[in-house]
């Protein structure tokens, strides 16, 4: 999943750069208002984790300002302002959470997953299609019970594509998926991660549009 | 002195009512006076009239005969007035009371005019008068104890009155004051009934003239206080921010280095966890001296040279700029005395040089000097650093301003302790671009203090 994280402290960005890659996010960093912007109108982003106190734009009007343009990406507001009025004010803004400095990686990585899934109207916790079940917190993969292992571009590639089920995906939308910032992409990465889950998980799950992309059908094909 | 009730409305009461007594008593001591003196006018008239128809009768009647007659006793107070009338000497006709002697006391050769006289124990007012041939001597008298009455009598319906009138006056002059304090008596009650922190204007609507600047005063206070509370409270918003930001990256650099499987990476990730802790502990330390810098009274002041001060700071932050590869100098040709505290313009100098050392980009130039200038001395720090804007520069020593875009780590505190310093030791901070180097310039003005020896 990739996500955009506006953060100005140097210590506390790394950090948490840092810690949600472990934790299977691929994050991309700005460190001030009008970037956190520019990225949000300019990427599609699974979730934001959005700092208020942010130099150059503050965190609130960068929400509202992508609102305003109808960019619905999950925005997490992350921030050490812990007034009820703040968080009301966040909220009502467009915030989808709020969560206030310190917190635990763990905790906010849950938050994303949560953020993600709702945004996708997905209410369980593991995401399915057909005999695949994909558990995004232990990122693990089982088909008709039995675990599958898939390497980390596969597996964000496969959550993709589960995500956004019965929908066509664009080529360069999976890439946008799969890479952050500064990883060259190789011209036929998707064409191979893809090839490698057809080959793990059979043909039957993800077909090819001709023209236009791919899909992943949810519900096995009647026989 | 008397001592006066505490409340403002006994007080008001007490004043007035004396007052009242007061001039009450002074106009019955006047009336006294004036009708007494009154009295005795119209008195020794009638005195003197009564004297002169005796005189005439007796000098029509002296063939009748020349026994003393008694005349008859005709009101309630002819006890108190007597006549005798000498023919030749002789007794010619006295009043009952009268004795037989002639009304003279002690004044043996009394025999025309007034006189007061002390006759058989009583007081006496006697008018004596001659006939026209010397043959005739009357005296009439009346006894002063009877004039004495009648001036009672008139003071008493004078002052009984007044005197039955006093507790009414009483009554009515506490409700009086009553109505008239109430307003104060409303503001104390409004007081009292607010909330702690309610620091609203208060509001009196039909308050006298002479409570508007007490009303003005207190809202003015309120007004004071409620910005104090208000600089007080974005404060500990703003210090638990602040505070909160490094100790968030302490932890989640530490969860990064718990779940890191890279060696590396775990360094990196623990050395960012000791970063943070020296981060905070800069800050709590900041935030102590910043504290104590304002509770504090003024600190212990001696004569200290701002050279070899700047020199020390400078010394010890030359490891720091060499790591930036950026050029460090100092400049000062002879020891600057000023009054002030070592300890706290230390700090002062130390942030400044910090800040220049900190905010400016590698390999850039920073200069510190300490010169004479008319009196003065005038500590310097340049940088070639980008500087800041007007708007910027204007708010320095803000708490926790911190300059937008600035990557430096920094808690926007140092200038709110360089500011309170400057302001406990008087000195005067300049800020503005340099001219010689093209970042920011800070001069320090201070008075000279002792000349150097």
């Amino acid at each position: 999943m990739r996500i955009l994280l506006a953060e100005d402290d140097a210590l506390l960005g790394d950090g948490l750069r840092a810690g949600l890659r472990q934790l299977g996010f691929l994050v991309d960093w700005v460190r001030d208002g009008e970037a956190a912007e520019r990225e949000l109108r300019a990427q599609s982003y699974e979730a934001a984790v959005l700092d208020l106190g942010l130099p150059r734009k503050d965190g609130l009007d960068v929400l509202a300002a992508i609102r305003r343009a109808g960019i619905a990406t999950p925005v997490l507001v992350l921030t050490a302002r812990d007034a009820v009025p703040d968080r009301i004010r966040g909220l009502d803004v467009g915030a989808d959470d709020y969560v206030v400095k310190p917190v635990d990686l763990h905790e906010l990585a849950a938050r994303l997953r949560a953020l993600v899934r709702r945004a996708h109207g997905q209410p369980q916790e593991c995401l399915s299609a057909q005999d695949v079940v994909l558990d995004p917190a232990a990122r693990s993969v089982r088909q008709a019970g039995e675990p599958v292992t898939l390497s980390t571009r596969e597996f964000d590639l496969l959550q993709a594509f589960m995500l956004s089920a019965n929908r066509v995906l664009s080529r360069e939308q999976l890439e946008q998926q799969l890479y952050s910032w500064g990883r060259e992409v190789e011209s036929n990465a998707v064409e191979v991660h893809i090839h490698n889950l057809r080959r793990k998980l059979g043909t039957a799950l993800i077909h090819t549009v001709r023209g236009v992309g791919y899909m992943l059908v949810r519900d096995a094909p009647k026989s | 002195m008397i001592q006066l009730p505490r409340s403002l409305q006994g007080r008001l009461l007490v004043m007035v009512l004396t007052v009242v007594v007061g001039v009450w008593l002074v106009t019955a001591v006047m009336t006294w006076f004036d009708v007494s003196h009154e009295l005795d006018e119209l008195l020794d008239g009638h005195l003197a009239q009564a004297a002169a128809l005796l005189v005439v009768q007796q000098a029509q009647e002296i063939e009748d005969d020349d026994r003393g007659i008694d005349a008859p006793t005709l009101h309630r107070y002819a006890p108190k007035v007597a006549f005798q009338v000498f023919h030749e000497d002789r007794l010619a006709l006295r009043s009952a009371n009268a004795s037989i002697a002639p009304m003279v006391g002690a004044n043996k050769d009394f025999k025309n005019g007034f006189d007061t006289l002390q006759i058989d124990g009583a007081t006496w007012r006697v008018f004596a008068a001659e006939g026209a041939e010397r043959d005739v001597q009357v005296y009439v008298g009346e006894q002063m104890s009877s004039r004495d009455s009648i001036l009672w009598a008139v003071l008493r319906s004078t002052l009984w009155p007044m005197a039955m009138a006093l507790p009414l006056l009483a009554v009515a002059l506490w409700w009086a004051v009553y109505r008239g304090v109430s307003p104060i008596r409303r503001l104390g009650r409004a007081l009292a009934e607010r909330q702690a922190l309610a620091l609203n204007p208060v509001r009196l609507d039909d308050a006298p003239s002479e409570m508007a600047p007490m009303v003005d005063a207190l809202n003015g206070l309120f007004e004071r206080i409620g910005t104090l509370l208000e600089s007080e409270r974005r404060f500990t918003a703003d210090a638990a921010h602040e505070l909160r930001t490094p100790i968030a990256a302490i932890r989640v650099q530490a969860q990064v280095a718990l779940g890191e499987a890279d060696d590396a990476q775990r360094q990196h990730a623990l050395l960012s966890t000791l970063d943070g802790c020296d981060r905070a502990t800069r800050l709590v330390e900041q935030l102590l001296t910043l504290s104590r810098l304002e509770a504090s009274a003024v600190p212990v002041m001696a004569a200290v040279d701002l050279s070899a001060l700047a020199q020390q700071v400078v010394a010890d932050l030359a490891a720091k700029s060499v790591g930036k590869k950026q050029t460090l100098e100092f400049e000062a040709t002879q020891p600057c005395l000023i009054p002030g505290n070592e300890t706290l313009l230390t700090v002062l100098v130390r942030n400044l040089v910090d800040n220049a050392v900190r905010y400016s980009p590698p390999s850039a130039r920073i200069k510190v000097a300490v010169e004479r200038q008319d009196g003065q001395v005038v500590l310097s720090v340049e940088d070639s650093g980008p500087g800041l804007a007007e708007a910027e520069r204007l708010r320095l020593g803000e708490r926790f301003f911190r300059v937008m875009g600035s990557l430096e780590s920094g808690s926007g505190l140092g200038w709110s302790i360089v500011r309170r310093i400057a302001a406990v030791h008087q000195l005067d901070i300049q800020v503005d671009l340099s001219a010689a180097l093209g970042g920011l310039a800070v001069r320090v003005i201070a008075q000279a203090g002792a000349r150097a020896a």
